[in-house]
C-alpha cells in the first residue's frame, strides 16, 4: 500500500521560513523507503507563495490564521490530515511546532514522538532517533500507532533536499474559527548582546557552578581570552545570575565561537542545539557520563570549582 | 477554582541509565535519588500564587509512577497543595508521554478541573508530549512554554505569556478550563513553610489504580549510548597536568 507523508511548513507572515526545508529532507529519506508522495500544508492567509520542490504544496486559508495560534493550527492540519490521509505528519520543533504537534498527535489518536534528530534504515525498518535520559542515551523508535506525528530539531536535518521540480500549489479556503483563543499581541524583545554575539571566545556556566559566586571563576577565566564573552545555560539564567540575553541554547541565542567552553553543563539537546557549530568545544564536568562529552573536543572530567583556579594559575606561570 | 498540577518526579541527572537486556529501555540503580521535575515545580508554584489571590481555590496534585514518587507529592503538599493522587504505575519500565496522557485526562473527566498546569516538558526526556496531549483529549485549550499566567477576574478566561523563539514573546486569552504548560523561570518556587510541612504529616495521598491501555503508540526499538560528534579527547593526570594540558592544547591552536 502506498503510504503518504505530510509536512506542515513554518512561515512568518506568509513567507516559508527555510526550516520547511529541513522537513522535506527528512520527507525525502522517508519517502525513498516507502515510495510515498509528500504533501506540504501551509497554514496562513496567503495569496501568493513560491512552490516547493519535490512537493505539492496545500495552501490552507483563513483570515485567523494571519498568524500562529495553537487553535488554528490544530484545526487547519487537522483539515488537512483529513483530506491527505497520511501516515506521517512531519512538524519542525519550534515555539509552536512543540505547541500543537502533540495536540494534533492526541486528536488523530495517533503516535508522537518529539525533537528527533535523525531518522535511519534498519533491518527492521525506519527508526527515528531522539535525545534522552538527560542526553545521554539515543531512544531509536518504530513507527508504532498510525498516523504518526514527529516534530524535528531544527538544524537536524541540513543539507538541501535532492533537487526536483516543483511541485502543484493549490490554495484552499477554510472557515476556521477561533472558540477558545482571543486577545492575541506579539512583543519582540530587546535580546541583544554585541559582546557575546560576536566573541571569539565564549566561557559559559551551566547550573554545575553550583552557586553564584562561582560567576567569578568564569568571568576571571573569560578574562584570559581576547575577545571572550560568558554565557549561561537556561537554569543560569532562571536562577538569575545572569541575563536572559546571555541564555545559549533553543530558547536563546545560537553561537558559534572558535571556542567554547562549557562549565558544570550537562549538554541537554535543548543547549547543544545553541552551541554545536562552534569551531572547538572543552567541557569541564565532574559527572563522566554527562552528554555534553559526546559534543566536545577536550573533555575534563574534574570539578569546576577546583579545576579553573589551577588553569589560571597555570596561564600565568606559563606565561612568563 | 479548581486547580490541578500535574507533576513528574525525575532522577538526578549525573545519575547513570543502565540499558536493559531486551536494549529497549535503561534503568537506574535503588541509590539514585529522584525529585520533582524542575518545570513541575515552577508549575506547582504557579498554582499556589493563585490561590494566594483567590482564596477559594483548590490544588490537587497528580503523578503516575511507582511507590517512590509519593515523596515528590507529598513534597508538593508541603509547598502547600491541598490533595494528592497519585496513579499507581509499579514498574520502571517504559510509559510512553501518550500512554500518561490518556491516564491523566481519564483522572481529570469526573473531576472538573478549571485549570491545569504540567511544566513543559521533563528534564530527562524533554518530549513536552503529556501536557498539550492532555488536554487535547479533554477538548480543552492549551499553551506551551507560559512566562506569564494570569486568572481574569470573571474567572472565565486565562490571560497568558507564552514564550516564542529568540526570547519573543505572544500573549493571549484562554477560555476556562484550559492547560497551561509552564516554561522554567516564570517564578522561584517556594521553600515548604514548618506549618505546611506538619500539615501535610496529616494528608493522606490517595491511590489509584490504573489500567494500562494495551494500544502502543510510540515504540521504543532500541537504546544505545549517543554517539559523539567530536574528538572528544579526555585528559588524563592530575588537576595539575590536565590543567597544563589544556592551556598547552589551547596555545596550538592559537586560541590564547
Amino acid at each position: 500500500m502506498q503510504s503518504s507523508i505530510m509536512i506542515v511548513c513554518e512561515q512568518s507572515e506568509g513567507h516559508i521560513l527555510a526550516v520547511t526545508h529541513e522537513l522535506l529532507t527528512c520527507a525525502d529519506f522517508l519517502a525513498a523507503e516507502s515510495c510515498a508522495g509528500t504533501t506540504a500544508v501551509l497554514p496562513g492567509n496567503i495569496a501568493d507563495v513560491e512552490p516547493l520542490p519535490g512537493a505539492n504544496l496545500l495552501v490552507i486559508n483563513s483570515p485567523t490564521l494571519r498568524e500562529y495560534t495553537g487553535e488554528g493550527w490544530e484545526k487547519a492540519v487537522l483539515l488537512a490530515a483529513e483530506q491527505i490521509k497520511p501516515d506521517i505528519i512531519i512538524i519542525a520543533h519550534t515555539s509552536s511546532g512543540y505547541d500543537y504537534a502533540p495536540r494534533v498527535a492526541a486528536r488523530l489518536d495517533g503516535g508522537c514522538i518529539t525533537s528527533v534528530t535523525g531518522v535511519e534504515l534498519s533491518p527492521q525498518g525506519v527508526r527515528y532517533i531522539r535525545s534522552g535520559f538527560h542526553g545521554k542515551l539515543e531512544m531509536l523508535y518504530s513507527s508504532g500507532k498510525s498516523p504518526l506525528v514527529i516534530t524535528v530539531l531544527p538544524g537536524a536535518f541540513k543539507g538541501a533536499a535532492k533537487p526536483a521540480p516543483p511541485g502543484n500549489i493549490t490554495y484552499m479556503d477554510a472557515d476556521i474559527q477561533l472558540q477558545q483563543t482571543s486577545e492575541l499581541h506579539f512583543k519582540t524583545a530587546d535580546q541583544t548582546n554585541a559582546e557575546l554575539e560576536v566573541a571569539d571566545v565564549v566561557i559559559a556556566a551551566g547550573k554545575g557552578i553550583g552557586k553564584v559566586e562561582n560567576l567569578e571563576l568564569i568571568r576571571q577565566m573569560a578574562a584570559r581570552f581576547k575577545h571572550s564573552a560568558i554565557a549561561g545555560s537556561r537554569v543560569v539564567c532562571d536562577n538569575g545570575w545572569l541575563e536572559y540575553n546571555a541564555q545559549v541554547g533553543m530558547t536563546g541565542k545560537t553561537v558559534t565561537p572558535l571556542l567554547y567552553v562549557a562549565c558544570g553543563i550537562s549538554g541537554s539537546m535543548q543547549h547543544i542545539a545553541g552551541m554545536k557549530d562552534s569551531k572547538t568545544i572543552v567541557s569541564i564536568n565532574r559527572d563522566p557520563d554527562a552528554a555534553i562529552f559526546k559534543h566536545s573536543d577536550i573533555c575534563i572530567i574534574e570539578d569546576l570549582e577546583k579545576f579553573i583556579p589551577v588553569f589560571l594559575q597555570q596561564e600565568e606561570g606559563s606565561a612568563v | 477554582m479548581k486547580i490541578l498540577v500535574c507533576i513528574k518526579q525525575v532522577p538526578d541527572p549525573e545519575s547513570k541509565p543502565r540499558i536493559n537486556e531486551a536494549n529497549n529501555w535503561a534503568h537506574y540503580g535503588d541509590k539514585v535519588s529522584y525529585w520533582i521535575n524542575r518545570y513541575d515545580e515552577h508549575a506547582v508554584e504557579e498554582a499556589l500564587r493563585i490561590k494566594e489571590k483567590i482564596p477559594a481555590t483548590r490544588i490537587d496534585i497528580v503523578s503516575i509512577g511507582p511507590q517512590r514518587v509519593k515523596t515528590s507529592i507529598r513534597r508538593c503538599l508541603e509547598m502547600g497543595a491541598d490533595q494528592g493522587f497519585h496513579l499507581c504505575y509499579d514498574s520502571e519500565d517504559y510509559l510512553s508521554p501518550t500512554i500518561k496522557s490518556r491516564l491523566i485526562a481519564e483522572f481529570c473527566r469526573k473531576r472538573n478541573y478549571d485549570l491545569i498546569l504540567t511544566g513543559v516538558m521533563s528534564e530527562d526526556m524533554m518530549s513536552g508530549q503529556t501536557g498539550p496531549m492532555i488536554a487535547a483529549r479533554l477538548g480543552i485549550p492549551s499553551a506551551a512554554s507560559v512566562m506569564e499566567l494570569e486568572i481574569k477576574e470573571e474567572k472565565t478566561s486565562l490571560r497568558i505569556e507564552r514564550e516564542l523563539d529568540a526570547g519573543h514573546r505572544c500573549s493571549m486569552e484562554l477560555k476556562l478550563p484550559a492547560l497551561a504548560a509552564i516554561q522554567s523561570g516564570i517564578n522561584r518556587p517556594r521553600y515548604p513553610s514548618l506549618s505546611h510541612v506538619l500539615r501535610a504529616k496529616n494528608l493522606i495521598i490517595e491511590e489509584i489504580e490504573c489500567s494500562i491501555p494495551d494500544a502502543v503508540y510510540e515504540n521504543i526499538a532500541a537504546l544505545r549510548e549517543t554517539s559523539s560528534d567530536r574528538e572528544g579527547l579526555i585528559l588524563e593526570g592530575t588537576t595539575q597536568e590536565k590543567a597544563a594540558r589544556l592551556w598547552q592544547l589551547l596555545h596550538e591552536k592559537s586560541l590564547l
